[in-house]
């Protein structure tokens, strides 16, 4: 065992290395553009150089005159590709601005394709067409003169239950001490390393899609409407990603351009989209505002919550996020009162990103929380300790476990957070002024509709199909490592396939449901195949365990076994005549439409949980971090960060470390070094590369440790599993900012905290 | 093709006279047009340009527009599809390869510059069925990636970093591997990787191996 693999403690599985590990650092692992196809012709866009306004017209002489140049698509020439409303979710497309033009609605919006023999000709060719727009004044943020501001209560049925109770006013009114904030998030870029690359190949009328995807049914659905052809006809393939965090999920405008010039050339195309393009053609995390009001009584017990939250969006699309429903629930706070809305601006779509609804709205909160726990001069640990609740503090219903102040004090034992001093700016180490803070992580457990077919030969080996995504996550081990149990086999007998329209459908890999929902399915599937060999096993009219009660028996080291007997796999199969024993199972969320299966074929997920079931259903977990803050220069380093998290059972503690490591990491991030800077004028992003876009290397990182505290939770789905993707990056940003508030006395309430804001 | 050549090693004037001979990049082109142009009749620029490389051992023989990068021509070319664009502007060291033993980012070296070198590739480093390279197995044992997308510059990087003796403690190996982004944030591991693998892969190098 070491810090990558650690020893699992009660609920939790070992810590195989990943099923891909070899695959992956061989560079045998195909991604999407990795995958070989004949002859193909490589495209490249070309997008909008204003922000608002018209083309009118487009100059293609130079650009056709570039030899190798095939053809190249605007939206004069695209028009048979059919619109798909924009839909959160992974059921629709990304956004509805899919056309190509002649109307702009934000910078970098596709407004052309070049194909031609070489990826260099594509390029000189694309940087050849001559583009004449009319340019309208554009604005690109909250304070822009323009911009359309919409309460989401008012937008959508799923807002309507947007949280409230009591009666704020004269809660607050009667608080000892409030603390009355505005808080800011930045627009920020996923970035994944992979850039978006779509290659498509037609065999006949049958389509090939390779795109990394983390929704392979949504995508191969959405691929057809877009192009009008019927979804048998389409196949998506994505057996890895680069890394996702949320921008793979759903349709983007590329896709179809690129199937329909394909079809158009009757040659395979390729585009690998260049990294500054991937700011603007997918989606990205929304500029946030947050207005909070926060009481409490002298004793340390809330009164009174009031949040209000403001999201950026584009001109016609409505996405929010609304993470005042997570935030809402999680402290006994007396009276809630919260209100969303979104600000519509002359920029591309959001969408999700790591931890979607959470992470501004807690980062927003745990600030807060601090604000006030400082203002009565209470220990923040303890001010969480007198605000824990089990039940929802809206609706009174139970959490189904919540392991909150476990991993408080877990964390808080390892980080020693007892040795600190509370009075800001009070530690110090030479030059340097160290700060400590801390702040809870909580990601709602997900649940989705998944199916999956499981085979177990004879031998003893088995394969696992279903057409869910590993993003890196870990999916093709646990989900090996689930019927590995299941069927009481070596881990290393299982052969785990994902990603590609041909398995069975699994749901979209957002909101950190992967694990529950394809194991649960998983699991179902092993039982069908364990019920065959243990009727087999026990109904023979001889053997060791003919007569046994079935109840009793069970499958263990490649045999079906009871108390005290047992046989090999091979003989139970013999006794079934047949080499093989194949099961397709399908799993939904309790209260799932009938139809949920159905739909999931579609392309369209059902998702439970959360808030949304008779229990709350959410994982937790406690970060602690260490900033130094150079008293002079003001340059401000993390050298430690402690966190500890529950997240029911524990698949694997190996991938578990790194997908919560990996988070803690990207909560640094957020809270120091990422922004995507928009010029306030021509409404264009300014940073759109990897060395002006910051995010951390390997220099910038130093010890996060995770710990894992054991919880069992059997309410939550079969499997008892509640997703960690998200988790980690949730109030991270929370406990950086507050540690620089430990260190300096200073209260950064908009994010990031660069040096600048400290000088 | 105009070049034909006998040994591997390209003289630096000759590989002076293939890239200016074939000058069409707008890079290449600024640096040598004048002069190539003075000496030389000019020829057409688009005319693919011919480029040796022993890529892994073997000997690989192209025909390539002379703008296409190295990484490109593993990919695209070659079928190498272990490197990778993260980014094909040398922020990401998605790309990065041994040149004659050297990392270099793939992206930003033109495949025709690095004509008669040898380079190494993450599919160099070992074969189907054969046991891992040490950096790779403790890039399995740590942990030292997720997605695995930046993996194979990780790794080419990594055994770059041990052989330039940048590797002795672990600020140093942040330092010297930070051209390597992992949006993963797999670092705290890769860290550990290098570690575990630093002595192994010292003594292949001693004893010629990549
Ligand atoms: S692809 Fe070469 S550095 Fe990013
Ligand atoms: S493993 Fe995903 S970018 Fe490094």
């Amino acid at each position: 065992m070491s810090a990558a693999a650690p020893q699992p403690l009660a609920n939790m599985g070992a810590p195989e290395p990943r099923m891909d590990g070899r695959a992956k650092v061989t560079g045998e692992a195909r991604y999407p553009s990795d995958m070989p196809v004949s002859n193909p012709a490589f495209a490249f866009l070309v997008t909008s150089a204003i922000a608002k306004g018209r083309i009118n017209a487009i100059d293609q002489m130079r650009a056709r005159a570039v030899p190798g140049v095939l053809d190249i698509f605007t939206h004069e020439n695209t028009g048979d590709l059919k619109e798909i409303k924009f839909a959160s979710g992974g059921a629709g497309a990304s956004t509805s601005i899919q056309q190509l033009g002649p109307e702009v609605f934000h910078d970098g919006q596709i407004i052309a394709m070049v194909v031609a023999d070489t990826f260099e000709a594509a390029r000189e060719a694309a940087y050849a067409l001559k583009v004449d727009y009319a340019e309208a004044p554009a604005a690109p943020s909250f304070d822009s003169p323009g911009v359309e501001t919409e309460d989401v209560t008012q937008l959508h049925d799923s807002a309507k239950d947007i949280p409230s109770v009591g009666d704020v006013e004269a809660a607050l009114a009667g608080a000892d001490v409030v603390v009355d904030a505005q808080y800011g998030t930045p627009t920020q870029h996923h970035n994944p390393i992979e850039l978006f690359t779509t290659t498509c190949v037609w065999n006949g009328d049958r389509l090939t899609v390779h795109e990394p995807s983390q929704f392979m049914y949504g995508l191969k659905n959405n691929v057809a409407r877009k192009l009008d052809v019927g979804p048998e006809q389409v196949r998506t393939i994505s057996h890895f990603v680069g890394g996702a965090f949320g921008s793979k999920a759903q349709l983007t405008p590329r896709t179809g351009l690129v199937a329909f010039a394909a079809r158009k050339l009757h040659r395979p195309v390729k585009l690998v989209a260049t990294r500054d393009q991937g700011f603007t053609i997918a989606t990205y995390r929304a500029e946030t505002r947050h207005r909070i009001r926060l009481g409490a009584r002298r004793d340390g017990k809330l009164v009174g919550y009031e949040h209000e939250g403001f999201e950026i969006t584009s001109r016609p699309d409505k996405y929010f996020v609304a993470g005042v429903e997570d935030a809402a629930r999680l402290y006994a706070y007396g009276a809630v009162k919260t209100k969303v809305n979104i600000v519509h601006a002359d920029r591309n779509t959001p969408g999700f990103m790591r931890s979607p609804p959470v992470v501004p709205y807690i980062y927003a909160i745990e600030t807060a929380m601090d604000e006030l726990a400082a203002k009565l001069g209470m220990d923040p640990v303890e001010f969480r300790r007198v605000n824990d609740t089990t039940t929802d503090p809206i609706s009174g219903k139970p959490y189904s476990s919540r392991s909150l102040m476990q991993c408080y004090d877990q964390a808080a034992a390892a980080f020693r957070w007892m040795a600190r001093d509370p009075h800001p700016g009070s530690m110090r180490d030479g030059d340097w002024l160290i700060g400590w803070g801390c702040a809870t992580a909580v990601y709602p457990t997900h649940f989705g509709s998944a199916t999956a077919r499981v085979r177990l030969l004879a031998n003893g080996d088995v394969r696992v199909q279903t057409a869910a995504h590993d993003l890196g996550t870990g999916a093709y081990t646990v989900i090996g490592q689930m019927a590995a149990e299941r069927l009481g086999v070596p881990f290393s007998a299982v052969k785990t396939e994902l990603g590609d329209s041909e398995l069975p459908p699994a749901s979209v890999a957002g909101g950190s449901n992967t694990t529950a929902s394809c194991c649960s399915a998983v699991m179902k599937a092993c039982h069908a195949i364990r019920a065959k060999l243990f009727h087999a096993a026990a109904t023979a009219n001889e053997g060791p365990l003919a007569g046994q009660q079935i109840s009793g028996l069970t499958l263990r080291d490649g045999k079906v076994a009871a108390e005290g007997a047992e046989e090999p796999l091979a003989e139970t199969f013999k006794r079934l005549g047949v080499g093989a024993i194949e099961e397709y199972a399908e799993s939904a969320p309790p209260g799932a439409p009938a139809d949920a299966i159905a739909s999931l074929y579609a392309g369209k997920p059902t998702l439970s949980g959360g808030a949304h079931g008779k229990k709350l259903m959410y994982a937790f977990g406690a970060e602690f971090v260490e900033v130094r803050v150079h008293k002079d220069t003001c340059e401000i380093r993390v050298p430690r960060a402690v966190g500890a998290f529950a997240g029911g059972r524990i698949m694997n503690t190996r991938t578990a470390h790194s997908q919560l490591m990996g988070g803690m990491i990207w909560g640094i991030s957020s809270a120091l070094h990422e922004a995507t800077e928009i010029d306030p004028v021509r409404a264009r992003y300014v940073n759109d590369n990897l060395a002006d876009y910051l995010v951390p290397v390997n220099a910038d990182v130093q010890a996060v440790d995770v710990i894992l505290v054991p919880e069992v939770d059997p309410d939550v789905n079969p499997a008892g599993v509640k997703g960690l993707g998200e988790l980690g990056n949730v109030g991270t940003a929370a406990a950086v900012s507050n540690a620089v508030y430990h260190a300096t006395g200073r209260r950064i309430r908009q994010l990031p905290i660069r040096l600048e804001k400290l000088l | 093709m105009s070049n034909n050549r006998a040994s591997f090693t390209p003289s630096r004037r000759k590989f002076l006279m293939t890239t200016a001979s074939s000058a069409a990049g707008p890079v290449i082109a600024r640096a040598f047009t004048g002069e190539a142009r003075a000496q030389s009749a000019p020829r057409n620029q688009r005319e693919p340009v011919g480029v040796r490389l022993e890529v892994n051992g073997h000997v690989q023989d192209l025909s390539l527009d002379v703008r296409t990068t190295l990484l490109d021509a593993l990919r695209e070319h070659l079928g190498l599809t272990g490197s990778k664009k993260g980014c094909d502007q040398g922020q990401c060291g998605a790309c990065t390869v041994l040149v004659d033993g050297r990392r270099v980012l793939g992206c930003l070296t033109l495949a025709a510059s690095v004509d008669g070198r040898s380079i190494t590739t993450i599919e160099g480093l070992t074969s189907p069925g054969q046991e891992l390279h040490p950096m790779q197995q403790a890039f399995v044992d740590q942990d030292a990636f997720q997605c695995g997308y930046c993996t194979s510059g990780q790794i080419m990087s990594a055994i770059g970093c041990v052989h330039e003796g940048h590797a002795e403690n672990d600020a140093d190996i942040r330092e010297y591997m930070s051209g390597n982004l992992c949006r993963c944030a797999a670092y705290p591991n890769i860290v550990a990787a290098i570690k575990q693998a630093k002595a192994a892969t010292q003594s292949r190098l001693a004893s010629k191996e990549t």
